[in-house]
């Protein structure tokens, strides 16, 4: 057993001991942990320059200036799905290679070293190393890079779908 | 306006194409213009669509990239996962070694990785790829979603550039009609200040 896996090992087990976040700064940057896209929030454009310009843009093609306010929005929404599109594709989530290829078996004699002192039961190690086990379990499920960022992008073809229905029908119905 | 200026001012409202290191600009660049010189004089609103448009066929030769990616990536998964490469760093050494190998561009050393992982798997390449095919069948089945998503969205798109297009051509026509007709108006007038009232 190598230090580094040791170390690594010894880390982990003490992430799992710690209770969140203290400070008030610490609790809003978490608080966004979940954040994935944002592309569930309501967007507001008009204040924007870009907004403004398209509008100016479509008005001189004869649209009624509902209609060019709804296609301008609508084509910065569709812009703003297909930019969360690009960043999930270019950045899935990375794989963890330590947890995917440790060996949770040959590990047990570590487990029982870092809770020993504790004064922690077999059962204790026992449930650590099946927590450990069905971690490594979801992280060989999720596969290497491509498939990872696969099952990612797959997730926003919804909001991609909505988006290009309310573009198309802005500019058929303008 | 030209029709390379219109798609260069309307850039910055559709932030310039995000492409990936391995991407030409110029071949992006090249698409857009071919698409866009099938319209005849587009409106910058049509310039926008098209430029999505040919996003859409962008994305669509990554994700056909990928299926194929998908394929090698499960190839390596099963031959470290047969063979004795399992632990350590082997997954991603032999990962890299069968993405070359595949491409033809495989050194001595990583061909004899290869080989060796297959006979000690005792698979052969066709037999290793079925299986992978197998393996991440559910991954493909995402990619090719994705496809036909990009395939719907251009369908949309296209149908929103037709509706733009007979949209000018109805306004064109309209305006030559109400210019037919006042034409004719004051010649109606002369005629009837020169007829006698009977």
């Amino acid at each position: 057993m190598t230090i580094n896996h040791r170390r690594s090992l010894a880390n982990r087990c003490n992430a799992l001991k710690s209770t969140g976040p203290r400070s008030v700064s610490g609790k809003r940057a978490s608080s966004q942990n979940s954040r994935k896209h944002g592309l569930n929030s309501a967007p507001d454009f008009e204040p924007s320059s870009e907004y403004r310009a398209l509008v100016d843009l479509i008005a001189e093609e004869g649209f009624s200036a509902f209609a060019c306010a709804d296609i301008a929005s609508s084509l910065l929404n569709y812009r703003r799905v297909m930019d969360a599109y690009y960043d999930t594709y270019t950045s899935p989530e990375p794989v963890d290679e330590f947890l995917r290829d440790a060996n949770v078996k040959a590990s047990n004699p570590i487990f029982s070293e870092l809770l020993s002192p504790s004064g922690s039961e077999p059962q204790d190690m026992r449930e650590m190393a099946a927590f450990f086990a069905s971690m490594q379990r979801q992280e060989r499920r999720k596969g290497g890079p491509v498939s990872r960022r696969s099952a990612d992008t797959h997730k926003l073809m919804r909001y991609q779908r909505n988006a290009i229905a309310r573009l198309s029908r802005a500019v058929r119905q303008g | 306006m030209p029709v390379e200026d219109k798609s260069k001012s309307l850039l910055p409202f559709l932030s310039s194409p995000k492409l990936l290191s391995d991407e030409s600009e110029a071949e992006f660049q090249s698409g857009l213009q071919s698409l866009l010189s099938e319209l005849d004089n587009p409106s910058p609103l049509a310039v926008a669509l098209v430029s999505q448009l040919n996003e859409c066929l962008w994305w669509i030769r990554r994700h056909t990239v990928d299926k194929e990616l998908l394929l090698h990536e499960a190839m390596a998964r099963l031959l470290s996962r047969e063979g004795s490469n399992w632990m350590g760093s082997g997954n991603s050494k032999l990962s890299v070694a069968l993405e070359h190998y595949l491409d033809g561009s495989a050194d001595k050393d990583q061909a004899a990785l290869i080989g060796e992982a297959l006979s000690e798997a005792n698979l052969t390449l066709a037999d290793l790829r079925a299986r992978a095919f197998k393996d991440a069948a559910r991954h493909i089945k995402m990619v090719d979603d994705l496809i036909h998503r990009q395939h719907q969205t251009m369908r949309h798109l296209q149908r929103s550039i037709d509706s733009i297009d007979y949209k000018s051509r109805l306004i064109k026509r309209m305006d030559l009609e109400l210019a037919a007709l006042e034409s004719k108006q004051p010649m109606k007038g002369v005629l009837s200040l020169d007829d006698k009232p009977s």
